[in-house]
C-alpha cells in the first residue's frame, strides 16, 4: 500500500461514518476499520514493508487516520444517540449560545487609553511618576509662588513640610525634564489628589492627563492649537473645533483655557454645553521660562508647550455620566455598560 | 468681583456697547465672566407713586387690607396683603394694565374675597429691584402721587460677575477693569477728582506714625479729618456698595469701602479718640498678644503678624481687619484714614493662620499698586469732606519704605512671533503694550524695552510681555493646521503595552475593571488586617475619617465592592484593579508600589447552564489560581511557585502565596465567612493581590523557537487511587522519576473522591504523553514505560492503579 491508497481509504472511511444512519450501522463500520482484524491494524502491520524513506510520512498519515476515525465515530455516535433513528429534531437556533462574558474596562482607564493612543500617534510617549511628590516637583519647580492659594493645607494633602499627594501630574514633567535633554514629548496620565469633599462634580481622587513638548526649534501657541485641534477631532468627532481663551496658570505663559465646540449640538447650544456651544476641556500654554530654569534648561534655547485635562471630566462628557461618584462606586450594573 | 456697568462707565465709555459684547471682550482677553446680573427694569407709565389714603382690615380675611389709594388723579380701591400697609404712606402703585416685572402678569380689575381691587401695591422684588419681599416698598414721604416711578427709582443696572485670576490683582477694582477696557476698546480712561480744602491744625500735631517693621509695611500714609458728620452715605454710594456685595454701614466706613472697590487700595478709618497718645505704631505683634476684631472675635496673634498699634495695644491687624476698640461708632467726629502698602506674603500668612479673610487681605495678598496709597487716601478724604462736611487737617504723614520700582523689561519681536506663532508687526505689539499703560523706554528694529506701570506687579520678564501681546491681540487668528511631528529618539512604551496586555487579558477572562480611592478609613483597613496597622500611612489632614489612611492593600476595597455587587444580586461578580498601595518603611520613609488585585464571588467561570450547582472552596480557589497562572503565562512572567499561606482575612487553610524566581509577589485566598456575611454572601469569595512590576518584567522576552514534533506522540491514561493527603505535585514527581525521557507531558484530567473511601482516598486520573524526536515510539516501548511507572507509584506512594 502506498500513501495515495492510504489517503483514499481515509476519506472513504470518514464518508461511510457520516452516512451511518443507526448506532448499529456505525458499530459495523467501527469493527471494519478498528476491530482486531480491521483495516487500520492491517495497515499498521504493513508499515515495516514500506520503504525506509517513506516510513515516517506513512506512519504519520496512519496515525492521523486513526485520530480522525476516533473523532468521527464519536461525533457521529453522539449525533445518533441524541436522536432516535431518523427523527432528529431541527437545531433550535433560538437557544442561547454558550459564551464567555468578557469584563468591562473602567471608563476612566478607557479614556486614558484613548487619549494616550491619540497623542501616541502625534509622537507623545507615556511618562509616569509617584503619587507622593515633593514640594519642589509639585509646586516650586512649576513656578507656583510660595503664597499661591493652591498650596494651602485646605486644598492639598501634605504629609510633612516637603511631601504631599500630588495635586496634578505636572511634577512628572519636571522629573522627565530633570533627566532628559530636549526634545521631550510626553503625555502623563495619572492619579491626583484634591482636598475636595465628594459631591456630584468633585472627588478627592481624580485623574489627569498632561502633555509636554519641549524642543530646541521654535514651538508656538499655533503648534499647541494645532495639536489640541487634532486631538479634539480624533476624540470627539471630525466636526469639533478648538478655541483658546487667555487665562492664568503659574507654569505656562501665555496661558489659555481650551474649549472644544460641543460635539452634541454642533456648537448650536444644548444642556451639556450650557447653551454656549463650547465645552471647557483643558488648560494649556507655553512653558514659563522660570520652569525651564528650575530644571536646568536654558530658557533662551528651548521652546515648548504644555497642556492638561481632567480624565473624569472627559469621561463624564463623553459617556453622559451625570455624577462623578458613579466612577468610584464600582457598581457592575454601571461598569458593565462599558464592555 | 462684581462690576456695575454704570460705575465702570464713569471711567471709560462702555454704556454704548451691548453687555454681551463687553463680556466677550473680557472673556477673550483673560478675565472670565461668571455671570451677568440684571437689577431692575425700565417701568412704563402704569407704575406711579401712590398715596394710601385709608387702610382698613378686610372683613372676610385676617391678613388682607382694603385700601383707598390716590394715583394723583383718581382714588382707587385696592386690596393689599402686605403687613406694612398703612394709611399715609407713599407706595409703588401698579395700575390696571401694568405688567409686573417679577412674574410677568398683568394687573386687571379683580374681586378679592368680595372686595373690588383696581391695582396693586408692589414690593421691591416684584419690581426686580432687590430680593426684598417682606412688604410693599415705602417711598419717600415727599414723593408726589402720580409721578411715574421710573423718574424716582434708580435706573436699571447690569452687574458683571468676574473671576479675577491670581496674577491680576490690578483687576480687583472698577478703575483697574476700566483700564483694561480702555486698552481693549482703544478709548481713554478718566480718573475721578481728588481735590479738597484743608483747615485747622496740621496733621503732624494730631497724630504720629512710627513704622517699626519696614520689611512688612512698605508704606504708611495717614490723614486726619475733624468734625466729620457721620450718618448714612449718599443713596448712589449705598447702591453701588450693595451691587458689589458690600453692606452699607455709615458714611465713614462706606467711603473707605467705596474707594477700595473703586481703585483697589484697601483703606482703614480709626476713631481718633481711641488711639492712645494719638500714635500709630506699625510693628510685629507680641507673641500671644490679643485683639478683638470688628467681627467681635478675640484673636490671639503671633510674632510674625503685623499690627497697627497705638501706644499701648493693637488697634488693627494690618491689612486684614480692624479692631473693635477703635471702630467707627456713632459719635465719631475725628477720623484717621490709613492708606498703606503691606508685603503680600505677610498678609497671606496672617490671614491663613487666623483663618480670617477680608476684602482687604484678599487684595494685599495678591499685590496692590505700588503707587496708589496716597492717591487713594486723597480720594477718600475728598469724598468725606464733600459728603460728611469734614475739615481736613493739612498735610499727610507718609512713611515710605517702598522697594525699588520694577525694572524695565525688554521684549524681542522675533521671540514674541515665535512663541505666539503669528507674524505680528513690531508696531502692532508695541501698540498692544502701550495701550495697557506700559511705556516704551527704548526700542530698535529687533526689540523694545518697556517701563512697567506700578499697578502691574505681575509683569517681570519677557514672557510676561509676550503673554500680554497674545492676550490683547486675541488668539482667534491662530491657524488650525495639522501639526508637524518630528520623532523623539529613545522613547520606550514597553511598560504601557505590558500593562495594557495585562488589563486586556483580565477583561478577556470576564473580570471587570474597578477603581477605588487611594485612601479609606482605618476601621476598614483594620477589619481586613489589623497586623499591618503600624506600617500604614495616615493622612495628617484628611477630608474625613472615612478617607484618612492610605491603602496598603487593594483587597479591602475589592472585597467590599464584590460584596456590594453580590448584595445587588450579581450572581458571580468579578473585578480587578490596577492601583497603587502605600506604606511607611521602618525608617519612616514613604513608599508606594503598583499592585494588581483580582477577585470574584459565586459560580465564576461556569457556563450559563451550570450556575445553580453549589461552588466548593476548592473550585473557587482553583479558578483564582488558574486566572493567576494563565495571566502569568500570557505575560511571559515565568513559572510561578505556589505555597500554603495565611492572611487574617482568609479562611484558615485556604490561602496560597505566589512566588516568581524565588521572590514572593502576592497572595491568593478565600475570604473568611465572617467578613463575607456583611453582604449575606453564602458562596465563596476568592481574591488575590500581586505586585505588578514582576508580572510585567518578561513582557518582551521570547523563548527561542522549538522545532515542531516530527513524530506522533503516544498517549496512555493512568488512574490512581491514593491517600487523600497525597498532593498532585508528589504524584507528578513520582511519575517523572520513574519515566523515561520520552514522557513529554503529564496532564490531570479527572479528580474525585470515591464515596466508599469515606474521604480517605481520592482518585486522580492523568494522561501521559510519550514522544520521541527521532522516531515513532512502538506500543511495546510505551507499555513497558507505563508498567515501570505503575510499579513505582504503587510502591512509593501506595497508589492503587485503576484501569489502564
Ligand atoms: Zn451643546
Amino acid at each position: 500500500m502506498n500513501l495515495e491508497e492510504l489517503a483514499a481509504l481515509h476519506a472513504k472511511s470518514l464518508a461511510e461514518i457520516e452516512q451511518a444512519e443507526t448506532p448499529a450501522a456505525l458499530e459495523q463500520i467501527r469493527i471494519r476499520y478498528l476491530g482486531r482484524n480491521g483495516l487500520l491494524p492491517a495497515v499498521m502491520k504493513q508499515l515495516k514493508d514500506v520503504p525506509a524513506d517513506e516510513r515516517p510520512a506513512f506512519g504519520r498519515q496512519a496515525n492521523a487516520w486513526r485520530q480522525a476515525l476516533d473523532a468521527a465515530l464519536s461525533t457521529r455516535g453522539e449525533a445518533l444517540a441524541d436522536s432516535p433513528a431518523g427523527t432528529a429534531p431541527a437545531f433550535d437556533s433560538s437557544l442561547p449560545g454558550r459564551w464567555f462574558a468578557t469584563g468591562a474596562q473602567h471608563p476612566v482607564s478607557r479614556v486614558i487609553d484613548e487619549v494616550t493612543r491619540i497623542f501616541g500617534r502625534l509622537g507623545f510617549t507615556v511618562a509616569d511618576g509617584p503619587d507622593i511628590e515633593t514640594r519642589f516637583n509639585n509646586f516650586t519647580a512649576l513656578n507656583t509662588a510660595a503664597h499661591h492659594p493652591s498650596m494651602d493645607a485646605a486644598d492639598t494633602f501634605w504629609f510633612d513640610d516637603d511631601l504631599l499627594l500630588r495635586t496634578q501630574t505636572s511634577p512628572v514633567q519636571i522629573r522627565v525634564m530633570l533627566n532628559h535633554q530636549p526634545p521631550v514629548r510626553i503625555i502623563t496620565p495619572g492619579r491626583c489628589y484634591r482636598r475636595d469633599t465628594t459631591d456630584a462634580t468633585h472627588s478627592a481622587n481624580i485623574h489627569q492627563i498632561e502633555g509636554l513638548y519641549v524642543d530646541t526649534r521654535p514651538v508656538s501657541l499655533a503648534d499647541l492649537k494645532a495639536t489640541l485641534a487634532t486631538f479634539a477631532r480624533e476624540m470627539m468627532g471630525p466636526g469639533v473645533g478648538v478655541r483658546f481663551r487667555p487665562h492664568f496658570f503659574p507654569f505656562t505663559e501665555p496661558s489659555v483655557e481650551v474649549d472644544f465646540s460641543c460635539h452634541l449640538c454642533d456648537g448650536k447650544g444644548c444642556r451639556v454645553c450650557k447653551q454656549s456651544g463650547w465645552i471647557e476641556i483643558a488648560g494649556a500654554g507655553m512653558v514659563d521660562p522660570r520652569v525651564y530654569r528650575h530644571v536646568g534648561y536654558d530658557p533662551e534655547k528651548v521652546y515648548g508647550f504644555a497642556f492638561g485635562m481632567g480624565v473624569e471630566r472627559i469621561a463624564m462628557i463623553r459617556y453622559g455620566i451625570a455624577d462623578i461618584r458613579h466612577l468610584y462606586e464600582n457598581d457592575l450594573r454601571f461598569l458593565t455598560q462599558f464592555a | 468681583m462684581k462690576v456695575p456697568i454704570s460705575w465702570l462707565n464713569e471711567y471709560v465709555d462702555v454704556a454704548d456697547i451691548p453687555v454681551r459684547e463687553l463680556a466677550d471682550k473680557l472673556t477673550f482677553s483673560g478675565v472670565e465672566v461668571e455671570g451677568i446680573e440684571e437689577i431692575g427694569v425700565v417701568l412704563d407709565d402704569h407704575f406711579v407713586v401712590g398715596e394710601v389714603l385709608t387702610c382698613e382690615a378686610h372683613p372676610n380675611s385676617d391678613h388682607l387690607h382694603v385700601c383707598t389709594v390716590s394715583d394723583g388723579t383718581e382714588t382707587l380701591p385696592i386690596v393689599c396683603g402686605a403687613p406694612n400697609c398703612r394709611a399715609g404712606i407713599k407706595v409703588a402703585l401698579a395700575r390696571i394694565g401694568a405688567v409686573v416685572p417679577e412674574g410677568g402678569f398683568t394687573i386687571k380689575q379683580a374681586k378679592r374675597r368680595g372686595a373690588v381691587s383696581r391695582g396693586m401695591l408692589c414690593s421691591a422684588r416684584e419690581l426686580k429691584l432687590s430680593d426684598d419681599h417682606d412688604g410693599i416698598m415705602i417711598l419717600d414721604a415727599d414723593a408726589v402721587p402720580g409721578t411715574p416711578l421710573r423718574t424716582i427709582l434708580p435706573p436699571p443696572e447690569t452687574v458683571l460677575d468676574l473671576e479675577i485670576t491670581w496674577n491680576r490683582p490690578d483687576c480687583l477694582s472698577i478703575i483697574g477693569l476700566a483700564r483694561e477696557f480702555a486698552a481693549l476698546l482703544g478709548r481713554p480712561l478718566r480718573m475721578p477728582g481728588v481735590a479738597f480744602e484743608t483747615a485747622g491744625e496740621p496733621v503732624e500735631q494730631l497724630a504720629a506714625v512710627r513704622v517699626e517693621a519696614p520689611d512688612l509695611c512698605w508704606r504708611y500714609t495717614a490723614r486726619v479729618l475733624t468734625q466729620v458728620e457721620d450718618g448714612p452715605s449718599p443713596a448712589w454710594m449705598q447702591r453701588r456698595l450693595e451691587q458689589c456685595g458690600v453692606r452699607p454701614l455709615g458714611l465713614i466706613v462706606d467711603v473707605t469701602n467705596y474707594v477700595m472697590l473703586e481703585c483697589g487700595q484697601p483703606l482703614h478709618a480709626f476713631d481718633h479718640r481711641h488711639l492712645a497718645d494719638r500714635t500709630i505704631i506699625v510693628r510685629r505683634a507680641r507673641e500671644g498678644e490679643h485683639i478683638r476684631t470688628l467681627d467681635g472675635m478675640d484673636r490671639t496673634l503671633d510674632s510674625e503678624m503685623l499690627v497697627i498699634a497705638d501706644a499701648h495695644e493693637p488697634a488693627a491687624i494690618a491689612g486684614v481687619m480692624g479692631g473693635a476698640e477703635s471702630e467707627i461708632v456713632e459719635g465719631t467726629r475725628t477720623v484717621l484714614v490709613e492708606s498703606a502698602l503691606f508685603a503680600a506674603p505677610s498678609i497671606k500668612r496672617t490671614a491663613t493662620t487666623l483663618g480670617l479673610r477680608s476684602e482687604s487681605s484678599h487684595r494685599f495678598e495678591r499685590g496692590v499698586d505700588l503707587d496708589l496709597a496716597d492717591w487713594a487716601s486723597r480720594r477718600a478724604v475728598a469724598l468725606l469732606a464733600q459728603y460728611g462736611n469734614a475739615r481736613v487737617a493739612p498735610g499727610v504723614i507718609d512713611a515710605d519704605h517702598r522697594p525699588a520700582p520694577q525694572a524695565p523689561v525688554r521684549m524681542r519681536f522675533q521671540r514674541a512671533r515665535e512663541v505666539i506663532g503669528l507674524p505680528l508687526a513690531p508696531e502692532t505689539m508695541i501698540g498692544h503694550l502701550t495701550s495697557l499703560g506700559l511705556q516704551t523706554a527704548d526700542s530698535d528694529s529687533e526689540s523694545a524695552t518697556f517701563a512697567i506701570p506700578s499697578w502691574r506687579v505681575d509683569l517681570e520678564c519677557e514672557a510676561d510681555l509676550i503673554e500680554e501681546v497674545a492676550r490683547l491681540h486675541g488668539l482667534d487668528e491662530l491657524p488650525d493646521i495639522m501639526p508637524l511631528v518630528l520623532a523623539v529618539p529613545g522613547t520606550d512604551d514597553t511598560r504601557v503595552r505590558a500593562v495594557s496586555l495585562c488589563r486586556q487579558t483580565l477583561l478577556g477572562f470576564g473580570l471587570s475593571e474597578a477603581m477605588h480611592y487611594s485612601f479609606l478609613s482605618a476601621d476598614e483597613l483594620n477589619t481586613f488586617d489589623a497586623t499591618a496597622n503600624d506600617r500604614r500611612l495616615v493622612l495628617p489632614n484628611p477630608v474625613s475619617a472615612d478617607y484618612a489612611v492610605m491603602r496598603d492593600s487593594l483587597l479591602p476595597q475589592l472585597v467590599q465592592s464584590l460584596g456590594r455587587n453580590f448584595a445587588r444580586q450579581m450572581e458571580a461578580p468579578a473585578l480587578f484593579e490596577i492601583g497603587r498601595v502605600f506604606s511607611q518603611t521602618p525608617e519612616g520613609g514613604l513608599t508606594e508600589e503598583e499592585h494588581l488585585s483580582i477577585g470574584f464571588g459565586g459560580p465564576f467561570g461556569r457556563g450559563a447552564l451550570d450556575r445553580r450547582r453549589s461552588v466548593t472552596n476548592e473550585e473557587a480557589l482553583l479558578w483564582l489560581k488558574g486566572i493567576a497562572e494563565s495571566l502569568l503565562c500570557r505575560l511571559h512572567a515565568g513559572e510561578p511557585a505556589f505555597e500554603p499561606a495565611e492572611h487574617p482575612a482568609f479562611e484558615p487553610g485556604w490561602g496560597i502565596s505566589v512566588a516568581l524566581a524565588g521572590e514572593k509577589i502576592g497572595l491568593l485566598g478565600l475570604i473568611r465567612g465572617t467578613l463575607r456575611h456583611a453582604w449575606r454572601m453564602n458562596v465563596p469569595m476568592a481574591v488575590g493581590e500581586l505586585k505588578l512590576e514582576p508580572l510585567l518584567a518578561g513582557f518582551d522576552k521570547r523563548e527561542p523557537l522549538k522545532p515542531v514534533p516530527a513524530y506522533p506522540g503516544v498517549r496512555r491514561d493512568l488512574a490512581l487511587l491514593v491517600p487523600a493527603s497525597l498532593t498532585h505535585e508528589r504524584i507528578v514527581e513520582a511519575i517523572r522519576e520513574a519515566a523515561p525521557e520520552s514522557l513529554t507531558d503529564i496532564r490531570l484530567f479527572d479528580i474525585f473522591m470515591p464515596k466508599e473511601t469515606r474521604g480517605e482516598r481520592r482518585s486522580l486520573a492523568y494522561t501521559l504523553e510519550f514522544r520521541s524526536a527521532e522516531r515513532t515510539l512502538t506500543d511495546d516501548e510505551v507499555n513497558a514505560a507505563c508498567q515501570k511507572i505503575i510499579k513505582a507509584v504503587s510502591e512509593t506512594l501506595g497508589a492503587e492503579v485503576r484501569a489502564g
